[in-house]
């Protein structure tokens, strides 16, 4: 891999992921698509650096994936600007293609072309061409080389579909909620794989609407609601300025105790959802010793008690009002 | 860099199609099969024929022999006046004509008579039928009635009809069928890779929409030309179907009728979502455009619809392929028909690329 990438970084004459981050790869300003009267991207912008990886996180319908079709050139946006490695994505669309990788959320193979053939048709069609060999040992496709892409296991078909988007040894790679239906072993392979691209220098865009996917992988996450980014930082500053530190969630027999319960100590929000009462705190011991006091003097039993440190879920929650998977 | 793509996208699809064994499999069948069934169905030798017996001398010993011909199950004997019989013989409807002249009854006593044969020699296949059908009948009546080895002797005369055997006529328009069938369905393919997503995978990669569909076009084509190898080789070696014009220009017909379905088929699948629709469509205009375009039946239309079977590709295929095959047709026979087709072409062709989409 490592005379691949050297060997990339000559004809591309691009740096080691860890200089130069001021690069700017990706450049969103203004973007917006409709759709008769839904407004399915409403004047998003951002920015991607050489050799980030960037998240965009949000529920379906968000409008991820229409903004990335924008960026790959398969949607004409109605506003806005993109610039793509310096060129203008949308006037200079198949050059910007040429330097980019694809990943797709349905997984467009033909069942009827073995492996190999698939990465040798997809490889033809552009300019710059990695050897179909270092691909297939990369993805460990090798001994599936000559089998039919319809007889291959769900996670054989994710990782040839991630290595059709490499063929052409992209600079900024895109990848459409990659790990969707994967089981947990596979999904955790799966981010070792985008960590080696990352690892290789390439900018890496991935939707998701798995949180600890975003925090496990991501530089900086775009959270997006109803066509707009709503929050933008990495996965640690968001947690941090926009939810509380800790979550409390049990269940509590007694629904009018809801005001004295918020004015327990260190509680900054409350919350029922599904019969639970979610506690939002700063300070989940504090809070804690006061719950169980509370419950105490009340007489009421507290069920199914469960203390966590917040994700970008809460934050989401925070921010919509709404769980991400709703 | 676009040659190497096109050349490895029509490899996949070739390979594609390779595996989709049934496709390929029914499209050769269904050249095959229909050049079959029609051969055998108009092979005259299967069915009964029309045999005239014209009995200018009207004696017992003529009746007796006319009466003979009569009682074979697979002759439908007709007994009209030699005019009529003739000129039924010419239209192709009559497998041949028997004349009893004046005096044969007299003559059979001297063992010296004769019956004139006229045969129709358009149809080869069915000469030899009626020949050795009449040949036997008159050796039978020779020995049974009159005893005698060559009493009456046969006096053959071919007539050659103007009409083309039907085989004849049927065969460039199977080409044509089968041209059309074939690459119409190129535009259901596309819009099938729209409906699976691989279009959308293949708009985000540097691929123009003409490489693909120029890919497209050439693996179709393929199968075309191997099921019209299929039907005018089975036409040459089993019905005696001759190409009597120039193998270039048979070519070039081919090769715009393929591209004439594949445009159309494009233009459809522009239109349409889903496979299944277009299938419906191309339902809808291949059936009309097989009548109306002459495939099967020499047709005169009804003057109003005379404009429609011109602007019909098919007619204009149909036409050409009769032009080279049946008649041995050159440029100028020919022109008319390149041209219209070519304007299908390059029509649909601007039609289909400015309503391309990936997804």
């Amino acid at each position: 891999m490592g005379a691949l990438t050297l060997q990339a970084n000559e004809m591309t004459g691009t740096a080691a992921p860890e200089q130069d981050r001021s690069t700017l790869h990706i450049a969103v300003d203004g973007l917006t698509k409709r759709y008769g009267p839904l407004v399915a991207v409403d004047g998003v912008s951002f920015a991607v650096h050489r050799g980030e990886t960037f998240g965009l996180l949000g529920p379906n319908g968000a409008g991820k994936t229409t903004t990335l079709e924008m960026i790959e050139g398969l949607r004409r946006p109605d506003a806005g600007r993109i610039t793509l490695l310096d060129m203008d994505a949308v006037r200079h669309r198949r050059r910007v293609q040429e330097r980019i990788g694809v990943q797709l959320q349905s997984q467009a193979l033909w069942p009827e072309l073995t492996v190999e053939e698939t990465l040798k048709t997809f490889q033809s069609l552009f300019r710059r061409r990695v050897p179909v060999d270092s691909l297939l040992e990369r993805f460990a496709l090798t001994d599936k080389r000559r089998a039919l892409v319809r007889d291959l296991s769900g996670g054989q078909k994710q990782r040839l579909s991630i290595a059709t988007a490499l063929v052409n040894d992209p600079a900024v790679v895109f990848l459409d909620e990659p790990t969707t239906g994967l089981d947990p072993q596979a999904r955790h392979s799966f981010w070792d794989l985008i960590r080696d691209m990352r690892g290789e220098g390439k900018t890496v865009v991935v939707t998701t609407h798995y949180m600890e996917e975003a925090e496990a992988l991501c530089d900086r996450v775009a959270i997006m609601d109803l066509g707009r980014i709503i929050a933008l930082d990495t996965p640690g500053r968001l947690v941090r300025e926009l939810a509380s530190e800790s979550t409390i969630e049990f269940g509590f027999p007694e629904t009018e105790a809801r005001a004295e319960l918020a004015a327990l100590a260190g509680v900054r929000e409350i919350r029922h959802e599904d019969g639970d009462v979610l506690l939002f705190t700063d300070d989940a011991s504090a809070t804690l010793g006061a719950l169980i006091r509370f419950a105490d003097q009340k007489g009421q039993q507290i069920s199914s008690l469960s203390v966590r440190t917040a994700t970008l879920e809460d934050v989401f929650i925070k921010l919509t009002g709404r769980s991400l998977r709703d | 860099m676009s040659l190497r793509a096109f050349v490895q996208m029509a490899i996949a699809q070739w390979t594609i199609l390779r595996r989709s064994m049934v496709f390929l499999v029914v499209s050769l069948m269904i050249a095959a099969m229909s050049m079959g069934v029609f051969g055998w169905l108009f092979k005259p030798d299967a069915q009964a024929f029309h045999l005239a017996v014209v009995d200018q001398d009207g004696t017992e010993p003529s009746q007796a022999l006319t009466q003979s011909f009569g009682d074979l199950d697979n002759v439908k004997l007709s007994k009209q006046s030699l005019e009529k019989e003739m000129s039924k013989l010419r239209d192709g409807d009559r497998g041949a004509v028997l004349v009893v002249p004046e005096g044969f009854a007299a003559a059979t006593q001297q063992g010296s008579a004769a019956i004139d044969v006229f045969y129709d020699n358009s149809n080869p296949i069915r000469i030899g039928y009626v020949i050795s059908t009449v040949e036997a009948v008159v050796n039978g009546y020779n020995e049974r009635v009159l005893g005698q080895k060559d009493a009456v002797k046969l006096e053959q005369q071919a007539v050659s009809t103007e009409s083309v055997r039907f085989i004849d006529f049927l065969t460039p328009g199977m080409v044509g069928m089968t041209i059309m069938f074939t690459n119409l369905f190129g535009g259901q393919l596309l819009v099938l890779w729209r409906e699976q997503g691989i279009l959308r995978r293949l708009g985000v990669t540097p691929l123009r929409p003409g490489i693909l569909i120029a890919s497209q076009a050439l693996t179709f084509a393929t199968v075309s030309l191997a099921q019209v190898a299929i039907i005018l080789l089975m036409g040459r070696f089993i019905f005696d179907v001759p190409i009597h014009g120039n193998y270039l220009w048979l070519a070039v017909t081919i090769f715009l009728g393929i591209f004439a379905m594949l445009a159309i088929s494009y233009v459809i699948g522009s239109f349409l979502q889903t496979a299944n629709a277009v299938n419906a469509v191309i339902n809808l205009i291949a059936f009309p455009m097989m009548f109306l375009g002459r495939s099967y039946f020499p047709m005169d239309p009804p003057a109003a619809l005379n404009p429609v079977v011109q602007a019909i590709p098919l007619t204009h295929l149909n036409d050409a392929l009769r032009e080279i095959i049946n008649h041995g047709g050159t440029l100028g026979d020919l022109w008319v028909s390149w041209a219209v087709l070519a304007g299908w072409i390059g029509a649909n062709y601007l039609i289909s690329m400015r309503l391309f989409r990936w997804q």
